[in-house]
């Protein structure tokens, strides 16, 4: 009796949601949409045009990509609107944030606070058992103030010409890095994808990575971050150019691979080199591989402001990019390669079909090769890595 | 009144913007708890690693980039002008004046950086390189790229200048008599043309010298960045996800108003320097005699070849951003691409698509608008005194962008205007205006009131007098003027970002964010069109007028 009432009520409670869905849908045709997303790389924002038109035509809501260098860049302007006591109409509708730009939005009381994300219709495709940093990003709770959008875990990619036998371990690569000076460096923190790499070592050689999961103390930072100075120490002077200059981000890095400048080079997206190799920007000689101990793993969310104009529009794109159709399309290897956050258990067979069926890069390693991850340090300890390595090598005096 | 009006809408921003970067400096900025004064921001400014480098790099870089273009556009001025050959000059520089900051950034990036093209060029056939060399070159760690690029752009502004300023000079006449006394044509000059053209040049000098130091596009891809120059730290200080630092942020953009200003003091005690030996030289007659005529004719084709040498290299890099926008493949070593194609052009099209309507929209409107209170402030001017309100219009040319660009962000969210397009032209007309100023208002104020006169005795009321008279007499110089605006509202990077909270992209904007790091192809298309929309607007100007002029090729205007 009760687990038919449980079931019944879940039923409606689901009907309702679609129903509220639908509601909402219907107010914000019509509604642009200011999509803050990094702009970087032509084929993330093709497939966001592509997203746009699928969305103009189903629900009237135009979708516009705000191309950012820096995602910091829109949480700088919402902070900014809020200081002028701007609380409706903002410039932001839907910003594309984790770990740090996140943890600082939601601590400013900067993002919308009614755990919409939970109440998408696309959510129910997500299990958060399986995956549990859809829920948990960068281990901060998301309370629902964010959508997930797509999973990233940290690869390297190697051009098989010059490295036959790729470092599997930060101690491998540090030798490696030794003997081939000039052949390998990592974007400049604070980029994201450089101070992932920083993250990655520092758990590699980390005797004790259980402070790491906690939020950082002051106290504490100098010792923990002891392990991952003295290997930059080690490893800087054969660095590419010497340590002095760095790339601004991967993508950046990915050309100096092309180009042969780099032998080995990492991105957060497994399917980047596959990507670099279809569009000609790398040899067909790279391939990719993972460290021993795993890397980083990590979940991307869509977030909408605090003051969003248009945060109905927002909402029904942020449930559009979660949706199945749109998750296999960003899944494709050929079109962007970004890994689902749908629990394929959970959706119908033919999605699950068509998620089975794309194809994998050529460079582009398995699932059964990507099972090794380690999970994200707390997002506290991403300021204290960046500052800490930004006042220990970028004042060259 | 009109001129009130004009110069409250140009300063009201700037002051604003100012006052909301010295506010926080001294931690009053309650948004974020700052609610009572302090120096902590400074403290904590002081306190930022590498500082003292990214000081002294932003003001290296300004006082170096600014004197050698001074000197070599006065040297090339001195020599080519003397012998008549401005025209040759004008040829020159045009290409350069009109192209924005960032496509000549982007041109020395393709150019010089270690699998840049002319490394391709020689390797492996001369150097043996098969992978692009292990280099700290662009950037190089004392931004000497950074000053080469500055040098390439502002060398043709400050020519352009010098040209308008000497029509002012009765240059013929001063170096005859010089030589009839037995100076060289160098000495003459040096003597008698010299300290009239830099007493006139002061100005462009002091905006050249304060982009220079400040500057954030060019030097977000040619500068170090381990520290970056002080100007691209403050971007990222602001940008920063902890929102402390927007107190730092702006202890840094006070500080760096406290850097342009001591450069311009330090150029201003040079240039006091200087003409205080000259005019002993003077005195002591001093022909340089002395000097071998040999050695002075090599000095005199070296120079040339000296101050044209950046400016060549840029035409070359932009020759290498256009092979870019149509390569496919292009792997190193090869010196020309693999394999030839248009394959980024169908992004090109969905994205600098957008990106281009935009740049052309509005350069186009603020052009015509700026133009439009350019002739209305010159047409209400009425006394000499008039001339000094002048000089307050440039003041938005004279201070650092990024020192006010934050505060003005925020004096326009509390107007309601932020993300508009009014705002957008708001803010480029800030920095459009003065410099169709500084274009049309030399050649305006010239204008021989005799033809006005005649016109009035022939019945022809004020405003026919205007239009049929002045304006038409004055076509080439209004048009050259649009065509300045237009030009510099497509190379503006950060009033952009600022002023359209980012919702706007341009060419410019597009080429920063595509610059660091996605696909050189997409660079080279948004480069070439960078280098396309201003040069046509250029040239469609200038068919304009001369179309219009043929009527009136009996006039000496």
């Amino acid at each position: 009796m009760t687990l038919i009432m449980a079931f019944g009520l879940a039923l409606t409670g689901v009907s309702a949601q679609a129903a509220d869905f639908d509601l909402m849908a219907k107010k914000a045709r019509g509604q642009t949409v200011y999509f803050n997303a990094w702009g970087g790389s032509p084929q993330i924002n093709s497939y966001i045009v592509w997203a746009g038109s699928q969305i103009k035509a189903r629900y009237g809501v135009t979708l516009v990509h705000v191309k950012l260098t820096e995602t910091a860049d829109a949480v700088a302007r919402i902070l900014a609107e809020k200081s002028a006591g701007k609380t409706r109409d903002g410039s932001v509708d839907l910003i594309w944030v984790n770990g740090e730009n996140f943890a600082s939005l939601k601590r400013q009381g900067l993002l919308r606070s009614d755990s919409w994300a939970f109440a998408l219709p696309s959510f129910s495709y997500t299990d958060a058992d399986a995956l549990p940093g859809i829920i948990s990003d960068f281990a901060n709770p998301t309370d629902g103030l964010e959508s997930p959008w797509g999973r990233a875990q940290l690869v390297f990619g190697y051009d098989t010409q010059f490295v036959s036998n790729p470092p599997r371990s930060a101690e491998e690569l540090a030798n490696w890095i030794e003997k081939n000076p000039g052949r390998f460096t990592f974007p400049q923190p604070p980029d994201f994808t450089g101070t992932s790499f920083l993250k990655q070592i520092l758990l590699e050689v980390s005797p004790d990575k259980a402070i790491f999961a906690a939020p950082a103390r002051e106290a504490d930072t100098k010792a923990a971050l002891a392990p991952l100075f003295a290997w930059l120490d080690r490893v800087r002077p054969h660095l590419w150019r010497g340590g002095v200059n760095y790339p601004p981000n991967y993508t950046a890095m990915v050309q100096l691979l092309g180009d042969g400048e780099l032998a080995i080079a990492m991105a957060f997206n497994p399917a980047e080199f596959s990507n670099g190799i279809s569009q000609g920007i790398l040899p067909d000689s790279v391939r990719t591989y993972i460290h021993d101990s795993g890397t980083l793993a990590n979940v991307h969310f869509v977030a909408i402001p605090f003051n969003a104009a248009a945060a109905d529009g927002a909402q029904v794109v942020a449930n559009f990019l979660l949706s199945p159709e749109a998750q296999i399309r960003k899944a494709n290897p050929d079109i962007w390669g970004d890994p689902t956050v749908l629990s394929i258990p959970k959706l119908d067979a033919e999605d699950a079909a068509a998620f089975a069926a794309l194809p994998r890069g050529r460079a582009t390693l398995g699932p059964a090769d990507l099972n090794r991850t380690l999970p994200e340090p707390h997002p506290s300890w991403v300021g204290v890595i960046e500052r800490a390595w930004m006042a220990r090598y970028s004042g060259n005096e | 009144m009109v001129r009130i009006a004009i110069l409250l809408l140009c300063l009201m921003p700037v002051a604003a913007g100012l006052l909301c970067a010295i506010l926080p400096a001294l931690g009053w900025f309650p948004p974020l708890g700052g609610n009572h004064f302090s120096f902590q921001p400074f403290v904590d400014f002081f306190a930022q690693p590498g500082l003292r480098r990214s000081i002294c790099l932003s003001l290296s870089v300004g006082l170096l980039a600014t004197f050698l273009s001074y000197w070599l556009a006065m040297f090339l001025l001195a020599i080519l002008y003397g012998q008549g050959r401005a025209g040759f000059l004008f040829r020159l520089i045009s290409p350069l004046l009109s192209v924005p900051h960032i496509t000549i950034a982007v041109g020395f990036l393709f150019l010089l950086q270690p699998s840049g093209w002319l490394s391709r060029l020689f390797s492996p056939w001369l150097t043996g390189w098969q992978r692009p060399p292990n280099l700290n070159i662009v950037p190089d760690e004392n931004a000497y790229v950074l000053i080469l690029a500055l040098i390439a752009k502002e060398l043709p502004f400050l020519l352009l200048m010098g040209l308008s300023a000497l029509s002012q000079i009765k240059v013929r006449p001063l170096l005859d008599t010089a030589a009839s006394l037995g100076y060289g044509s160098l000495s003459g000059w040096m003597h008698l043309v010299q300290p009239q053209l830099a007493a006139r040049l002061r100005l462009a000098v002091l905006i050249v010298m304060v982009f220079s130091i400040s500057v954030v596009d060019m030097a977000i891809l040619l500068a170090p960045s381990t520290p970056a120059p002080l100007a691209v730290r403050i971007l990222t200080w602001f940008r920063d996800p902890d929102l402390s630092y927007q107190f730092v942020a702006a202890a840094a953009a006070v500080m760096q108003l406290f850097c342009a200003l001591l450069a311009c003091v330090i150029w201003v005690g040079i240039d006091k320097c200087i003409l205080f030996v000259m005019a002993r030289l003077s005195a002591a007659g001093q022909r340089f005699s002395f000097l071998p005529s040999s050695f002075v004719a090599a000095l005199k084709k070296g120079g040339v070849v000296l101050a044209v040498w950046p400016c060549v290299m840029a035409c070359f890099g932009m020759l290498a951003a256009l092979i870019w926008a149509f390569a496919d493949i292009w792997r190193y070593p090869s010196a020309l691409p693999d394999k030839w194609g248009l394959s980024a052009w169908k992004y090109a099209y969905i994205s600098l698509g957008q990106a281009t309507f935009n740049s052309l929209i509005l350069g186009l409107i603020t052009a015509a608008i700026c133009v439009s209170l350019a002739l209305l402030w010159l047409q209400t001017e009425t006394r000499e005194s008039d001339k000094h309100a002048e000089r307050l219009i440039y003041i938005p040319l004279l201070l650092p962008q990024i020192a006010f660009l934050f505060g003005m962000q925020i004096l326009l969210i509390w107007l309601g205007f932020d993300g508009l397009f009014l705002a957008l032209i708001w803010a480029h007309s800030l920095f459009v205006f003065p410099y169709v100023m500084l274009s049309l208002a030399p050649t305006w104020r010239r204008f021989d009131a005799r033809y006005l006169a005649i016109a009035a005795t022939l019945g022809a009321g004020p405003l026919r007098r205007f239009l049929s008279i002045k304006l038409a007499m004055m076509t080439l110089p209004v048009l050259t003027a649009f065509a300045v605006g237009f030009a510099v509202s497509s190379a503006l990077y950060l009033p952009t970002i600022f002023a359209s909270n980012g919702r706007v992209m341009t060419l410019t904007t597009e080429a920063v964010t595509l610059a660091a790091g996605a696909g050189r192809q997409n660079l080279g298309i948004a480069s070439l069109m960078q280098m396309a929309l201003p040069l046509l607007v250029f040239l469609i100007c200038d068919r304009l007028a001369r179309a219009r002029l043929a009527r009136f090729s009996f006039f000496k205007l």
